[in-house]
């Protein structure tokens, strides 16, 4: 395989951690908190579209992923509630729902691994076989981020999203619903995460120990080139999966599979990432 | 009295002990289950002294288990270490690898030092799969010997239990000391911390290793009492169990994590599938998080200080005693 076809297959690949990265960013500029059960939204999406099959399923699956985050997003409002505002305890919440979620499903589908063939035929592009699939994945990617882009920059919402970002006492004062927006994103962050799910399921599979692993790497992509912007989420993506097909293609097994976490590491410990910077900035 | 007002949780912790005894030792399963229990505990102990006083939510505790595991078994199945010489390498390779990238992520926010703790442990998981000269890859390593005399279940349901003993008492002394102390100031106001001349990233760094150090001994207990250790045996969802017990226990007391240990394997026997596991710890903590986010511990502490108000205002109602504030 010629270099070429490394960054091409990244690229590709890399607009799954897109999709997962987009939701970690988005909640990171309205809550100031990550939730750790987007990957399970992920693999919910994945086995009930995988065991309804169908159109119908893909609909069920993300009503699933949806249901999970909605979930999510109820114990988000009920610590409210009851005065916690920690952004730490959110993050821990979100990890106890992460687990019972994985752990339904396992429950319910055993340890199969979720994958679905849909294209049997490939693409040649320039000598270079390339996936429907993962053409459609970009798209989607591509597709989702746009339609982000429009509804946050150019949108009634969106102004009053980008507020409540950036500062949240002044944005109720104004009369913006900031806990509506805010379990609004919890609510998108599953409806992305499903989606995430159901391209992994016709891509390379996942099984119910995939969670954690699939947030991470869509935390990693977020924060590669800032969290606080959601489509530099995009690029953090895409670069992530250029990195592991390269780390495929040029070492070893090993290194390609500590590629998220590497990222992560370093990122972390070259950023200043959670210090002071304003949620939501465009700088 | 002195003794007892100092060192009430080790007090307690060996009462404790010294009671379940003669019901463990009578039934040869239960002293398999109280080995893997103190293994636990040890863990969730490790998990209490980062996340519950050093404000570290650490997801690594599983990661540095399986570093002490695979320095036990390299020291005595291939090496051939002296009996318990291999626990130092245990305890040494995980603090050191705590120290190093504490001191790199603990001046980062609290949910960005977590994310990191997860990273490591990720990386660490894979190095283990991948290393099959070190430490046989996928496929494990098996024939680790036992730890010199130490030979039945009996025998090391004794140690690990004298060895979560041993921690609660050292736990509680740290907890007293000027390194405790500082602890809990930085956890509550870093800022203030600093004020008070503390250094803050090694204050964290230090008690990230010493907890790191701790998951060293479960592993090493864990590898001996095993004799086989795979990838998967000490692995996230270790570190995921034994994080969901201390804070559901109660992660800033001393005892809070043994009883969230206790309590989480008990109930787990209750369950109707071994699936059900994770939905079940998933549950508890968000229940714990949503009714008492200082856990169990906190929990009873609030009770008997309302009990304790109660009765004060019944007793002498014109004296107004205030109500003793929860920590």
């Amino acid at each position: 395989m010629t270099f070429s076809e490394f960054i091409l297959r990244g690229v590709l690949a890399g607009s799954i951690y897109v999709l997962l990265a987009v939701p970690m960013s988005l909640l990171f500029s309205t809550v100031r908190t990550i939730d750790f059960a987007v990957g399970a939204y992920a693999l919910v999406a994945a086995a009930v579209a995988a065991s309804v099959g169908g159109v119908l399923g893909i609909a069920a699956g993300l009503g699933a992923a949806v249901a999970g985050s909605a979930a999510m997003a109820l114990i988000f409002l009920l610590l409210k509630r009851f005065g916690c505002h920690n952004h730490i305890i959110y993050a821990l919440a979100s990890f106890g729902v992460a687990t019972a979620l994985a752990s339904a499903v396992l429950w319910q589908y055993g340890t199969q691994s979720f994958v679905r063939d849909s294209f049997s035929q490939f693409w040649s592009l320039a000598g270079i076989r390339i996936s429907p699939q993962g053409v459609l994945n970009l798209v989607t990617a591509l597709v989702a981020v746009t339609i982000l882009y429009v509804v946050i920059q150019r949108s009634q919402l969106g102004r009053m999203m980008r507020a409540a970002a950036v500062n949240v006492m002044g944005s109720e004062l104004a009369g913006i619903p900031v806990e509506l927006i805010q379990v609004g994103t919890y609510l998108v962050g599953g409806l992305l995460g499903g989606i995430a799910g159901l391209l992994i399921l016709f891509t390379a599979g996942l099984d119910y120990s995939a969670p954690l692993s699939l947030t991470l790497s869509g935390f990693a992509a977020a924060i590669v080139f800032g969290i606080d912007n959601p489509f530099r989420a995009l690029f953090g993506g895409l670069a992530m999966g250029v990195a592991e097909a390269l780390a495929a293609g040029y070492t070893s097994g090993m290194v390609t599979s500590m590629v998220p976490f590497l990222f992560l590491l370093i990122v972390l410990g070259t950023s200043r990432f959670g210090d002071a910077t304003v949620a939501g900035d465009r700088t | 009295m002195t003794f007892w007002a100092n060192h009430r949780n080790t007090l307690i912790a060996i009462a404790a002990v010294l009671i379940a005894a003669p019901f463990v030792a009578s039934r040869p399963v239960w002293l398999d289950s109280a080995v893997i229990l103190g293994v636990y505990a040890l863990l969730a102990l490790s998990v209490g002294i980062s996340y519950g006083q050093a404000g570290i939510l650490t997801m690594s505790q599983g990661a540095f288990a399986s570093v002490g595991a695979y320095a036990a078994a390299l020291c005595s199945a291939r090496w051939g270490w002296p009996p318990f010489t291999d626990l130092v390498l245990a305890m040494l390779l995980p603090a050191v690898l705590a120290y190093g990238v504490g001191r790199v992520v603990t001046r980062l926010s609290p949910l960005a030092t977590a994310l990191a703790t997860l990273a490591l442990g990720s990386v660490i998981s894979i190095y283990i799969r991948h290393a099959d000269d070190l430490t046989g890859g996928y496929v494990g390593f098996a024939g680790i010997p036992a730890i010199g005399f130490i030979d039945t279940p009996l025998e090391y349901a004794v140690l690990a239990w004298l060895l979560v003993i041993a921690v609660v008492y050292g736990y509680e002394n740290l907890m007293r000391s000027a390194h405790g102390r500082a602890l809990n100031v930085l956890q509550q106001d870093q800022a203030r911390a600093r004020a008070d001349g503390i250094d803050v990233a090694r204050s964290m760094s230090a008690a990230f290793a010493l907890s790191a150090a701790i998951a060293g001994i479960a592993g090493w207990l864990y590898a001996h009492y095993v004799s086989v250790l795979s990838p998967e045996s000490l692995d996230t969802n270790i570190s995921v169990t034994a994080l969901l017990m201390a804070v559901v226990g109660g992660a800033g007391y001393v005892l809070g994590p043994i009883i969230g240990t206790v309590l989480f394997d008990t109930l787990t026997r209750l369950l109707p599938a071994a699936e059900l596991q994770g939905l079940f710890y998933g549950l508890a903590l968000v229940v714990i998080l949503l009714v008492a986010r200082t856990g169990l511990m906190g929990l009873g502490e609030q009770l008997i200080g309302a009990a304790r108000s109660g009765l004060g205002r019944r007793a002498a109602p014109a004296a107004g005693l205030p109500a003793r504030a929860a920590s």
